[in-house]
């Protein structure tokens, strides 16, 4: 799946919202932002110049960046914007310093460093900023709190609603020999009730979630802790994962199997060297193959939880009761 | 902000087994069609253990870039080790920085090994202390360039190679058959020991002699399984062509005479010294070097004189030679090539042997406006990127010392002047290919100044007319001069010629024999077709 350079926009406006950047420039090809210190933290790489501010409590100068989703149709923008300014007599030619020029013929505008320089970068699917956008993001919402907010006329406030508690947790499956496949499953249990839901992320979708807890409502009391809502999740996944098709691990077997032989026919004259030196160096020689092969073809499958989190809901809402 | 995560997670998810995923991660590069169907074979066919054998100037690098580029998009690989020629290190980390967007390092101190992904020359990792180091890692990729120095068993390449630790592994190499059909077999238990049986089984079942293998078929099909080659002139590549202009040139009196007495001058001294060639040599170039520029001869003589005792009679004749330097007032080669840049109008690389015509030349042109930067192998890494940066942009002349090593790539540039010309065809290969490579657009123009009734017109004739070398495609050269060099190094043997003859009759008369010699070879390899079927068919 590859994303559209309107869709890396989005992706990247909603971190550096999040993070409360500090958006300059705007138009649908480009965004220029000044980093707000988190931001800054996480994505500049800069871990001795944070330290510096902190020890020194000195002012922290975040980095400011010029992100371009589309390079092409940002050029043809720039180009727009500084011909009308070339032809208004005698003006210098663009990449001219405006003052210098006029004395020297030639000056090319220096870099600007230091605070106030504005880095380009362009961001296309698969550059590392987006990656790192990313693992960012996974980085810093790896744990969530959430309350639904109510609808404002729908429920009457004289009385407290009560709010189930969710605990979801999005996982990611890995399924590798030599070659590899990936899904990713999004389960939720409501800790009151022991049910569990699959395609939670679907759920979250049209409600509205907050971090504060609402007025007049209140929490159903939880029947399970929080590990053994985890684990059940986690036995859940597994049971699920045990009906799936594995002919491709059937495949990755025989293919190892396979190469296995070839090894052994190949050393089997090999290991009937009379040195006794050289037939260990040969002995250790034949094991590596095989533990490569054995490393490359066994099949595996990995699970990790990406992000997780308690979802405060009404129970109401279509589909989860 | 864990909903971004998620949808970043999931657009980055592979859901598939079989699909290339790496296309979508390099924005900047569209690979050929060649290059994305080898990769998808060494990955969903081969799993990831192949030689990767395409002639030169096809893109192996890119294709192994490729490669590990979709294994480290799926997760499979984060640990790599790349093994490349000391020159090439700092080319294939740019490559594989800019055009894929892998963060690969060079190696350059004890602790770089513990980067991810490493570049480094074969020669450094197989020292100590690195080699302990690298032999106690394991590594979930391993790239080889220019694997065919492996294909001797015994060297400490190959038992170095044979010890490390991989899970996949590419070896690249444009010429897998060298001389010997085991120096594939070796290669291949480098990868995959035991796809072609067994040493002693290997040998029954598919070779006759060192050069021709049986059971074609049955080896071609095993072969197919590890290795993959594509071929120029088949299939999706069309290079462009070439066309060659030959300026023959008279010198003027001045030059002409200067020219007749270096010539006597070193014909005497090869008498004098009764025959000895390996004292000759700087003697040879000085009548190179007369035909190139009189700045350069200038800078040999005086070095020249330099050695000799002060009493010597040697210094008087080579003042006297300086003397009709200094009455040359105009370099004809130069005026000519001025005349053929502005025709031209186009960027133009202009090649030479000699520094100091280098030197000539860069003032040359600045006095008639023309913009031009040199290029040399002295040069550091850093002020080469800016000279051809330079080239890239504002300036329209390239002057060149050096074409061969770490590769200069000129795609956007399709004139070139040949000042002078090297004797070794091997370098004059060199130089078109800076040129004339994968992404030339246009059809190569080149042109080759040569002065009339010096050593120089015999060379142009016999590189030009005996060999085709300026319109032949590459890669056969190679095989045709290491056949020949069997006996003696073409450079030598041109010297030999040169010093030896007395007439001009004669030098033509060797040096024709010499070109029969190199087409004969070229016309036995033609007819030599079995190795050569079996490298056609594997593609």
């Amino acid at each position: 799946m590859s994303l559209t350079p309107q869709e890396i926009h989005q992706h990247v406006l909603s971190y550096l919202e999040a993070t409360e950047c500090q958006i300059m420039e705007k138009s649908p090809h480009h965004l220029t932002v000044k980093l707000s210190p988190q931001a800054d933290k996480m994505l500049t790489n800069r871990p001795y110049y944070w330290g510096f501010v902190e020890r020194t409590g000195a002012p922290a100068e975040t980095l400011s960046f010029n992100f371009v989703f589309d390079p092409p149709a940002y050029e043809e923008l720039l180009q727009r914007q500084t011909t009308p300014d070339t032809r208004s007599g005698t003006a210098p030619p663009p990449g001219q310093d405006p003052v210098l020029s006029r004395y020297y013929g030639s000056a090319p505008l220096l870099p600007v460093l230091g605070p106030g320089r504005v880095q380009r970068e362009d961001i296309i699917y698969g550059s590392r900023r987006l990656a790192q956008i990313w693992d960012a993001s996974r980085e810093e919402g790896r744990c969530l709190y959430l309350f639904e907010e109510p609808d404002a006329e729908a429920r009457p406030k004289t009385r407290s609603a009560a709010l189930d508690q969710w605990l979801g947790v999005c996982f990611k499956v890995e399924f590798s020999c030599d070659l590899k496949r990936e899904e990713l499953h999004f389960l939720a249990i409501s800790l009151s009730r022991k049910t569990i839901l699959s395609g939670f992320d679907k759920q979250l979708q049209d409600r509205k979630l907050s971090p504060r807890l609402p007025e007049y409502v209140h929490t159903r009391p939880a029947v399970l802790t929080l590990s053994e809502a985890a684990s059940m999740l986690e036995n859940h996944l597994i049971q699920q994962l045990s009906g799936l098709d594995y002919t491709w691990a059937n495949q990755a077997r025989i293919r190892l199997a396979e190469e296995l032989a070839i090894i052994d026919s190949y050393y089997e004259d090999l290991l009937q060297e009379p040195d006794e030196e050289k037939k260990s160096a040969i002995q250790e020689q034949y094991q590596n193959r095989r533990s490569e092969m054995v490393w490359q073809y066994e099949p595996k499958i990995t699970l990790s939880a990406l992000t997780s989190g308690l979802f405060h809901l009404y129970s109401s809402g279509s589909g989860l009761s | 902000m864990s909903r971004l995560a998620v949808k970043g997670e999931e657009s980055r998810l592979v859901t598939s087994f079989e699909e290339l995923q790496c296309l979508k991660h390099i924005g900047s590069l569209s690979p050929l069609p060649h290059q994305t169907d080898t990769a998808r074979r060494v990955l969903f066919e081969m799993s990831g253990r192949a030689i990767l054998a395409d002639e030169v100037g096809l893109g192996k690098t890119i294709e192994a870039g490729l490669i590990l580029k979709e294994y480290l998009v799926r997760g499979l690989v984060s640990k790599v080790l790349i093994l490349v020629p000391a020159s090439l290190v700092l080319q294939w980390v740019r490559e594989l920085n800019s055009k894929f967007g892998i963060p690969a390092i060079a190696q350059k101190k004890v602790y770089s090994w513990g980067n991810d992904i490493v570049v480094a020359s074969m020669d450094t990792a197989k020292r100590d202390p690195h080699q302990e180091i690298l032999l106690n890692e394991e590594y979930d990729m391993l790239i080889i360039d220019e694997a065919h120095k492996l294909k001797n068993k015994k060297t400490t390449n190959y038992q170095f190679i044979q010890k490390l630790r991989k899970k996949y592994c590419l070896l690249l190499t444009a010429t897998p058959v060298q001389n010997d059909l085991s120096e594939l077999f070796n290669l291949i238990t480098l990868l995959k020991p035991g796809q072609l049986g067994r040493q002693g089984d290997f040998a029954a079942n598919f070779v006759v002699d060192k050069r021709r293998p049986k059971n074609q078929d049955q080896l071609k099909d095993e072969l197919a399984k590890v290795m993959i080659r594509n071929r120029r002139g088949e299939g999706p590549v069309k290079f462009t062509k070439r066309t060659v202009r030959n300026n023959l040139l008279q010198l003027s009196p001045d030059e002409q005479s200067l020219y007749d007495g270096v010539t006597s001058f070193v014909k005497d001294q090869y008498q004098a010294s009764g025959g000895n060639l390996s004292s000759m040599l700087s003697l040879v170039t000085l009548q190179r070097e007369v035909c190139s520029s009189r700045d350069a001869v200038f800078v040999t003589l005086v070095n020249l004189s330099k050695k000799l005792p002060e009493d010597s009679p040697l210094r008087d004749r080579i003042w006297e030679l300086v003397h009709l330097i200094k009455a040359i007032k105009a370099n004809t080669k130069a005026e000519k090539a001025i005349e053929l840049i502005q025709n031209m109008n186009e960027k133009v690389i202009v090649f030479t042997e000699y520094r100091a015509t280098q030197e000539y030349l860069l003032n040359y042109f600045r006095d008639y406006g023309l913009v031009s930067v040199p290029y040399r192998g002295g040069m550091n890494r850093g002020k080469k990127d800016w000279m051809m940066d330079l080239f890239r942009g504002k300036a329209q002349v390239m002057i060149a010392t050096e074409a061969g090593g770490e590769g200069i790539n000129l795609q956007f540039c399709h004139h070139m002047i040949n000042f002078d010309l090297p004797w070794n065809p091997m370098r004059v290969e060199q130089r078109i290919g800076r040129v004339h490579r994968l992404g030339q657009s246009n059809d190569v123009k080149i042109h080759n100044l040569s002065t009339k009734g010096t050593i120089e017109e015999h060379i142009l004739n016999l590189l030009h007319e005996k060999i085709n070398m300026f319109e032949m495609v590459i890669g056969g050269l190679d095989v045709i001069l290491e056949r020949l060099e069997k006996k003696e190094s073409i450079e030598k043997s041109l010297y030999k010629i040169m010093l030896e003859s007395g007439t001009d009759e004669e030098i033509r008369h060797k040096l024709s024999s010499l070109g029969d010699s190199l087409h004969h070879i070229k016309e036995e390899l033609e007819a030599d077709s079995i190795p050569q079927q079996l490298r056609e068919e594997e593609a």
